[in-house]
């Protein structure tokens, strides 16, 4: 049986859980919305949260992050981990489409190969998400493969009834957690009834829709048009905005920083849309543009489909709404050729 | 009215072949915005829109693009079109310029703070000279023209571009309001120093390096940008403050005199750094220094690659 929360004690509820978690929540007091630790009072993003700028993905895979330190000394160079923080942390309020974006970043950290630094925050995170009520011009998630109220990837989901939240256990962490929070109240038939109503409500209330039907073959078919690529790459400025406020973009690049036979190896957010990018190790094979913007599109709608069978987009808009020139990554996937077909 | 005109001469650039492209501006995919639009269709040219959403400074596109090209220009673009031919990165031959006289462009940001809304919430914004009107939630709100343009346009010294080859409408003439225009940098300079270096280390934080600043600025025309430089490594490319802090003020060095303060830095940045505050600044430090305005005119000698006698520092004597 479901649970439910009024809006009102949602500090008492966040309060409760940060004995126990680090509790990161929607923040603007840094200067861009994100998911920040939360301040023990401040809960005004019930107002103005849609979505944050800035992915929760940064929550797992920081913008940037220490791998290891190192120094030399006579027997050769010695390696220290990090410290490890190990602190359990309860993300409250990710957007379904974020959720989903961890998922499918799972399946490269996760499933491809295990990556220490990822997945220890992955595990040590609980994930409670919020509906949206008030989806963005630029959200099209109901065209891939989620929706605005989808509990499919959090461990706890709330739906917004008006001046309550219902509150649903998803996973058995999510199931753990709720029994043992005694802030919440026993929702009734006619709650859940209201949740179906806004979980229906919020659904059409996302207008952008886009059919992906066979893309990823239309785009292996259409790998060598140069002249659509360069089309479609002429009014990118190849920023890094659309890739590294990616939920699920997770190219990084290592740096040292070193002084005098020590020094600290870090890993940070990197884009192959940078002419730069990969320039460490050789050159960058995509010198240029309409190649990188290839590799961007392909790497969702192809690439990622034919290794994890998904395709790596949720439709949460970012990339849409923040583009310094509206590069509309809905227009360009419809825009690909159907050369089966024979349309153009 | 212009419109007509704009789509008129741009498809009879491209039949009498005058030019290889027309870059403009098209209808955007969301509200309010307009989309930059290069192209070699002479059908395209149908879709040339000019509407107070016109954001981009196109100039940006005039290094990477081959061959003649028809350009929209606002004053503000073509300052920097100038700034170009200066530096010899652009071959005047090589353009024809659209000119726009320009009222101004609209800030959504500003409107979403005082309507408390954000920008896809809007029904419908609407200019008529000098009051801009707002319809949220069936209501209609007007608003002073000058609290809802970009705080760049404020200080517009240049509205209808005086390097073209057609004028798109009547020419308009400036009414900079410098004031209201550089608040933020009056509010930044009367902190105390220490203040101030907390503001900047503050705003620093948050950037990601996604260099949206720098590739969206058409002076920034450097085909190796020192920030990527590997060997030797002038800036670690990891966001820390003081890498980033480091980058923006090397960045604001290079552009220094070629800088036209058309604030599309400022504009696109998704972590909402203020960095006009500090090209605004070095625009009138420039102005000050050097009796230098950029990109007024093409036959002046770029600033920080030539030589006077009458240098300000004996060093250069």
């Amino acid at each position: 049986m479901a649970k439910k929360i009024s809006k009102k004690d949602i500090a008492q509820l966040l309060k409760t859980w940060s004995q126990q978690f680090t509790v990161l929540a929607p923040s603007r007091a840094s200067g861009v919305a994100e998911m920040a630790e939360w301040d023990g009072k401040d809960t005004s993003f019930l107002d103005w949260y849609r979505n944050t700028t800035v992915p929760p993905k940064a929550s797992f895979l920081p913008p940037m992050e220490e791998m290891f330190r190192f120094r030399k000394d006579e027997e050769g160079y010695r390696i220290e981990p990090p410290d490890k923080n190990g602190r359990k942390q309860l993300l409250f309020g990710i957007r379904p489409c974020d959720a989903r974006a961890m998922a499918i970043l799972d399946m490269t950290f996760e499933d491809a190969y295990k990556d220490p630094y990822y997945l220890e925050k992955r595990r040590n995170t609980v994930l409670v998400g919020m509906g949206c009520t008030n989806p963005c011009e630029s959200c099209f998630c109901t065209s891939m493969g989620t929706s605005p109220t989808d509990p499919t990837n959090v461990d706890i989901m709330l739906i917004d009834i008006g001046d309550h939240f219902l509150v649903e256990a998803v996973t058995d962490k999510g199931k753990e957690l709720i029994t043992k929070t005694k802030d919440l109240k026993e929702a009734a038939k006619s709650d859940e009834a209201e949740a179906e109503k806004s979980k229906e409500t919020s659904y059409n209330k996302v207008v952008r829709k886009l059919d992906t039907k066979g893309i990823k073959d239309k785009l292996r078919d259409s790998f060598d048009d140069e002249e659509f690529w360069e089309k479609t790459a002429a009014k990118c400025i190849s920023c890094g905005i659309c890739t590294l406020l990616c939920p699920t973009c997770y190219c990084f690049d290592i740096n040292d920083e070193t002084d005098k036979g020590e020094g600290t190896r870090f890993r940070s957010w990197d884009s192959c849309g940078f002419s730069a990018y990969t320039k460490m190790p050789m050159e960058n094979p995509r010198s240029e543009k309409w190649r990188r913007v290839r590799q961007k599109v392909c790497h969702k709608y192809e690439f990622y489909p034919m290794a994890f069978d998904v395709i790596a987009c949720t439709g949460c808009g970012r990339c849409i709404r923040l583009c310094p020139v509206n590069w509309d990554i809905t227009q360009v996937i419809e825009s690909v050729p159907d050369r089966v077909k024979g349309a153009k | 009215m212009m419109e007509q005109k704009l789509r008129q001469e741009a498809k009879a650039l491209l039949e009498q072949k005058k030019v290889d492209w027309i870059v403009g501006f098209e209808t955007g995919s969301l509200k309010f915005t307009t989309t930059p639009l290069i192209t070699k269709d002479i059908a395209d040219t149908e879709r040339l829109v000019i509407n107070p959403f016109i954001t981009n400074n196109l100039a940006n596109f005039l290094t990477e693009i081959e061959g003649r090209v028809g350009i929209v220009a606002k004053g503000c673009e073509s300052r920097s079109i100038v700034s170009l031919i200066q530096d010899n990165k652009v071959a005047r031959e090589d353009l024809v310029i659209l000119a726009v006289p320009c009222p101004g462009i609209i800030d959504l940001a500003k409107i979403e703070r005082l309507v408390g809304k954000d920008r896809d919430e809007l029904e419908d914004i609407s200019r008529d000279g000098d009051k801009v009107s707002v319809k949220v939630d069936g209501q209609k709100k007007d608003f002073a023209v000058a609290d809802v343009l970009f705080d760049h346009c404020l200080a517009c010294e240049l509205p209808t571009p005086t390097e073209y080859d057609i004028l798109l409408g009547e020419p308009r003439l400036p009414t900079p309001d410098l004031k209201a225009s550089g608040q933020n940098i009056v509010d930044l300079k009367e902190l105390t120093s220490a203040e101030r270096w907390a503001k900047w280390q503050d705003e620093m934080s948050r950037c990601i390096r996604c260099y949206a600043c720098r590739n969206v600025c058409p002076a920034c025309f450097c085909e190796r940008c020192f920030v990527e430089e590997t060997e030797p490594q002038w800036v670690m490319p990891m966001p820390q403050w003081p890498d980033n802090l480091i980058f923006q003020i090397i960045r604001n060095i290079h552009v220094a005199g070629r800088c036209t303060d058309c604030g599309e830095c400022e504009r696109v940045c998704p972590v909402n750094i203020p960095l006009r505050s500090l090209t605004r600044e070095m625009y009138d430090i420039v102005g000050e220094l050097f009796k230098f305005k950029s990109g007024m005119d093409k036959d002046a000698l770029p600033l920080m690659v030539h030589y006077e006698q009458e240098e300000a520092e004996e060093f250069f004597k």
